[in-house]
């Protein structure tokens, strides 16, 4: 891949800060970007690539932000918006929100990590952590440090930096399954999967040897052993610091961690699973006069498991008024800037089934425009309960001082994408 | 107020700069600093300060180096006299104990665009690839690069390219990828870095040390080498085999992409690579980031054109989610109809369903589009599902129903009938001229099946003084000459108000000479009339051309994971056809070789409207220039190519002149797609002899070119042979090439016949 420059732009078009690495193409060529944009948007059809000559301008939106890349050859287009979302994730992990208002507090940062993210349109250093040993925002508060180049930017190990030093040390181990659903309206389940990840973080001092031990059913699935009865993963993927090999060869999980959080692995179950907290709602809407939603939500999961914080948003249309809501348990909420009504059960058991009533006023005036159709949304976490059955057997850490190191494991499962589509 | 005084500013900027109480307190000086930079942000020209910036740089703070590092940067190119006075401060930043600090100085110095920096930078630059630090290393290789982008003109140094070949081994991974990026654009006159055997294997070997950047950048480098045994290249793939599975959708594209090409010859390979590609590229489309979704999208499009029911099993994934933007939602609808097969046509037509009452009517209508593509197989189930949209009585809605019935009528002629018995009361809901175009033309088509037809036509009549469109009127005067031959009785009163108003009161003139043209045909009586205007009422076998045959993979191969397939296809060639000279001759030089061979453009003209009267509604109606011009007809494979050549006698030779210059091979296959000529095979740019061998489809002949071109000076050798011999298409391809090559070159070609 390669990009002649990068561009960060406000809503209105005007640059707010901008890196030209190869210099082949003009910098007023952003000009035309919005220019473009907003033609297509009249056209009713915008898209993440634009053209004008033989500029091709890839972009993507964060907040009130775009990030525009520039680039004059065939490139490599997914390489180009992993770059943008990288600025984008590296910029966040240095200014918490990335938005107008933090490019201009910290215009200096910025123009520094844009200077170390990338030389002459090619990557360079882009991991965050790395960057965060150099390139500081206590640096703009004027203490002459002995800035020198981390270890990490010429370690084989490129991932973690030598002589990190912990009083304890620990690893967590989080592994979550989030469950993306979606349902048409007549209650058929369109399509199910869950998305799972192994996440670390790791408090370890020096060069830690790390070994991972899962159930062998999840292994067996992996392989394709033994299809009958365990779910069949798909896209096992692993953090670049696994050895592959050594995986390919004996199952075993063995690499040395980043340093602090980092994705260890993750996987995807295509497999129909029973939707985890099931709804079923009727929506009946008396023209001019009333709207009257009735949900049922049922948990169809573990009777011992519970379910936290759950959120249940039903879309209402935008004209109505004197809300009124009756609950089995929790509380009922409506969000006017939404438009939908939010219900929340703190604590909700398996295997059980709760309902909420809901009554709303409706002007005796039809509004002209069409309203889409938002599908109902739900939010929940399960604690202690993964979907697939994955466990972790053991954690070994091995580092040549030979101190003990706790592991802590957590599993949970959380909604994804989960969506039921209504009539109304 | 940096926008109204802004000499105002820069003046006092200046003095503060200046001012020794400034300097010698670091934290105001740095502010200052810091103010400038923020002003040069914001746009204002502080090219005036330049001279007291290039002071501050001589400090020991690093970021207000930087800071300076950048202004220096930024304003080289419009003060180079005084850019010249900051190297010498660069050149003992080079020097500098702290590998940061070299670093940072090297890689600014060669990011000085402006003329006459090279000389000074050399040297650093050289030291700099052998500093012990990679740092410095990783910004001296590139800087090797920028430096010939410096100067393009000056011969490429050979000791530096021996160098950068030598660091491909440094056991930095970042220098090693930044050798072969420097190495790319240093050479790319001379066709890029050479990737031989060695050099593949080490890269192969280090595969495992880099980031996803260095992975990918890497995996593309491979494309170049062509392993010598079938034993190595099963090694290789083993080797990267992992790489399908990595965690970054960008490195499985660009290992996909190598795999497909290295299996060109190995058919088992392609495919098996592809079904590994599958889970990972199914995981893509539903990436959190959208626009890898929506690339993911568009390369599952590309595995489809080769292998349609490549994602049968997984069409549910292809299903709209209610936030995702208007450009995956159409991505996703294009795939569903494709993936359609018996088994699920029910589920997906129910979901398109779904769609067509979308609030964007842009997706509303796509959503009909593609139930209308569905229907030309399922025809029954869909026309109860667009019988049913017509009931919502919604402008757009009905428009686009009407016109996927016009298409349906003329690819299935079984639907005519429910088409027909449906329609009735449509023109009370349809408002736009598209939709209006279509309803007439069904109404003067099958107006002897629907009832009320005259009457329908009369109402549009009666509005015609209203009606903007000249394409509605247009199809309205051979609707009504056509429902005039079916249904005399009750169409001739308000055909001859038509025809009086169209020739009396028109101003647009293609609507008045089509009325003339209608009148002087019944004038020749109605059998004659008949005769032109009773052509078929559909054409069936057009659906099976719409059906487009599956693609061998590597047609597609090569464009894997790069901006092509992000763009449609129509768009792409002439986003490629753009490089090559002005786009915009080739079509045109087209249409009037097309002419020529007419005879007269009259005839031409009558031809066309003629053709344009049968069947307006075609989906690609055989215009006149399509059909006695080049086609684009079924592709040829090379070992059918070379056959044919084998077998043929040269029918004629010509030399023409070269277009001069590096005329890169896409370009030039570009440009030759674009006017129907397929490129088989080119030579690499600089290649003695350059060799491309082409071929047409021409008035039913195809016609076969090898160019050859032996020497730097020599012209261009052309050999054509053609299968059955047809003279009148032999010229039309060689004006047409002719054209190519002079718009590439720019300069004027002269051909002379050696036969």
């Amino acid at each position: 891949m390669s990009a002649s420059a990068v561009f960060i732009l406000d809503m209105k078009g005007k640059v707010l800060i901008s890196r030209n690495y190869k210099g082949d193409v003009d910098t007023t060529e952003i000009d035309h970007f919005l220019p473009l944009l907003m033609q297509q948007e009249e056209e009713g059809l915008t898209c993440p690539l634009l053209s004008r000559g033989k500029v091709h301008f890839l972009w993507i939106k964060h907040s009130n932000l775009y990030l525009v890349a520039l680039t004059m050859k065939n490139s490599n287009a997914s390489l180009v918006y992993s770059f943008l979302y990288k600025l984008v994730e590296v910029f966040t992990e240095y200014f918490k929100e990335l938005e107008e208002e933090s490019i201009q507090d910290n215009f200096v940062v910025v123009y520094e990590l844009l200077d170390e993210l990338m030389d002459f349109g090619f990557p360079q250093t882009t991991d965050s952590q790395i960057l965060q040993e150099y390139i500081t925002q206590e640096g703009n508060k004027l203490e002459v440090t002995k800035l020198r180049v981390p270890n990490t930017v010429t370690n084989a190990v490129s991932w973690r930096s030598e002589g990190i030093k912990y009083k304890k040390n620990e690893v967590f181990i989080d592994v979550i399954e989030s469950v993306n659903l979606l349902v048409n309206a007549n209650g058929n389940v369109l399509s199910s999967d869950i998305v799972g990840s192994v996440k670390l973080k790791v408090m370890l001092s020096g060069m830690p040897e790390l070994r991972l031990g899962l159930n062998d059913r999840v292994l067996f699935g992996l392989t394709g052993r033994d299809k009958g009865k365990s779910v069949v993963m798909e896209d096992v993927k692993f953090h670049q610091c696994v050895r592959l090999s050594r995986f390919e060869n004996d199952r075993t999980i063995s690499f040395i961690p980043p340093d602090g959080d980092s994705e260890l692995m993750s996987y995807r179950i295509n497999a129909h699973v029973k939707p985890l907290i099931w709804i079923e709602s009727v929506i009946e809407k008396f023209s001019h006069s009333r709207v009257e939603i009735m949900v049922k939500a049922k948990g169809q999961f573990k009777k011992q498991s519970v379910a936290n914080s759950v959120q249940i948003s039903v879309p209402v249309p935008s004209d109505v008024d004197s809300p009124r809501f009756k609950t089995s348990v929790g509380s009922a909420k409506y969000v006017p800037e939404k438009n939908v009504v939010i219900w929340t059960i703190k604590s909700f058991p398996g295997g059980k089934e709760f309902l909420m009533r809901a009554h709303f006023g409706l002007p005796s005036v039809d509004k002209d425009e069409l309203e889409g159709r938002p599908p109902i949304t739900v939010k929940f976490e399960i604690p202690y309960f993964t979907v697939s059955g994955i466990q972790v057997r053991y954690m070994k850490i091995i580092e040549k001082s030979g101190y003990q190191a706790l592991p802590w494991v957590r599993y949970i499962t959380q909604s994804g994408d989960y969506q039921l589509r209504t009539n109304s | 107020m940096p926008y109204l005084g802004s000499e105002e500013t820069v003046k006092e900027l200046k003095r503060a700069l200046s001012n020794p109480n400034v300097q010698s307190d670091r934290l105001r000086y740095r502010n200052v600093i810091l103010r400038v930079i923020r002003f040069m942000t914001q746009g204002l020209d502080m090219a005036p300060l330049f001279m007291e910036m290039v002071k501050a740089s001589a400090t020991v703070d690093i970021v207000q180096k930087k800071l300076v590092y950048l202004f220096m940067c930024s304003y080289a190119t419009l003060k180079p006299d005084l850019a010249l006075l900051a190297i010498n401060t660069l050149l003992k930043d080079c020097a500098d104990p702290n590998p940061m600090v070299r670093g940072l100085a090297l890689r600014n110095m060669c990011n000085l665009r402006m003329p006459g920096v090279s000389e000074y930078i050399q040297q650093p630059i050289l030291s700099g690839l052998r500093d012990k630090a990679s740092y410095v290393r990783r910004a001296a290789v590139l800087g090797c690069a920028k430096m010939q982008n410096l100067q393009p003109d000056v011969e490429i140094d050979g000791a530096v390219v021996n160098e950068l070949y030598g660091l491909l081994r440094d056991q930095d991974p970042v220098v090693m990828v930044n050798c072969l990026r420097a190495l790319e654009e240093i050479l790319k006159k001379e066709g890029g870095v050479v990737i031989n055997k060695p050099i593949a294997h080490h890269l192969l070997n280090r595969m495992k040390d880099l980031d996803v950047w260095g992975q990918s950048e890497v995996l593309t480098f491979l494309l170049r080498y062509r392993p010598r045994c079938q034993s190595e290249l099963f090694d290789i793939l083993n080797l990267l085999d992992n790489f399908l599975g990595s965690s970054h959708s960008g490195v499985v594209a660009a290992t996909t992409r190598l795999f497909l090409s290295l299996g060109s010859a190995l058919p088992a390979v392609q495919s098996g690579v592809l079904e590994r590609a599958r889970g990972p590229l199914l995981a893509a489309c539903n990436a959190q980031s959208r626009e890898l979704r929506f690339v993911a999208l568009c390369h599952v499009q590309q595995v489809l054109r080769s292998l349609p029911g490549h994602f049968g099993a997984h069409y549910k994934k292809f299903f709209c989610s209610y936030s995702e933007p208007n450009y995956i939602k159409f991505r996703k609808m294009e795939i569903l109809v494709e993936l359609v097969n018996d088994e699920n046509v029910g589920t997906v037509l129910e979901e398109l369903r779904g769609y067509c009452t979308d609030v964007s009517p842009e997706l509303a209508q796509a959503a009909i589009f593609a139930i209308g593509r569905v229907g030309q197989t399922y025809s029954e189930k869909c026309l109860s599902i667009l019988t049913g949209l017509l009931e919502l009585k919604q402008e757009q809605i009905t428009s686009a129903v009407v016109q996927t019935f016009r298409d349906l009528v003329w690819l299935c002629p079984q639907c005519s009938e429910s088409v027909c018995a449906s329609i009735a009361g449509c023109e009370e809901h349809i408002q736009d001229s598209e939709g209006k175009q279509a309803l007439v033309w069904l109404l003067g088509v099958h107006g002897e099946q629907i009832p009320g037809s005259p009457y329908v036509l009369e109402e549009f009549i009666d509005a015609l003084k209203t009606e903007q469109s000249p394409a509605v009127k247009l199809e309205l005067l051979t609707a009504t000459v056509r429902l005039f031959l079916s249904r005399p009785a009750e169409t001739q009163d308000m055909l001859g108000r038509l025809l009086t108003f169209c020739i009396e009161e028109e101003c647009d003139m293609s609507v008045r000479d089509r009325a003339l043209f209608c009148y002087r045909l019944l004038q020749c009586g109605v059998e004659e009339a008949h005769r032109v205007l009773g052509g078929p009422k559909s054409d069936p076998s057009l659906g099976v051309i719409a059906g487009r045959p599956e693609e061998p993979i590597n047609s597609w191969a090569g464009d894997f994971n790069t901006l092509a397939p992000v763009y449609s296809r129509e768009d792409w060639a002439a986003l490629t056809a753009t490089t090559g000279g002005s786009p915009s001759l080739i079509p045109l030089v087209t249409g009037g070789a097309a002419q020529a061979d007419l005879g007269s453009a009259e005839e031409a003209e009558a031809a066309g409207s003629a053709a344009a009267a049968a069947a307006p509604a075609a989906p690609s109606p055989p215009g006149p220039s399509e059909e006695l011009c080049l086609v684009s007809g079924p592709p040829l494979s090379p070992e059918l190519f070379e056959r044919r050549w084998l077998a043929l006698e040269p029918s004629r030779r010509v030399s023409l002149d070269w277009p001069g210059g590096d005329c890169l091979p896409e370009t030039l296959q570009a440009a030759l797609q674009l006017v129907n000529i397929q490129a088989l095979a080119l030579s690499r740019p600089h290649a003695r002899p350059w060799k491309a061998y082409l071929y047409a489809h021409s008035l039913g002949t195809v016609v076969l070119a090898e160019l050859l071109r032996d020497t730097d000076a020599g012209g261009l050798q052309v050999t054509l042979k053609q299968d059955p011999e047809r003279e009148e298409a032999l010229s039309s391809f060689l004006t047409v090439l002719k054209t190519v090559m002079q718009t590439l070159g720019n300069s004027s070609a002269s051909l002379s016949s050696h036969d």
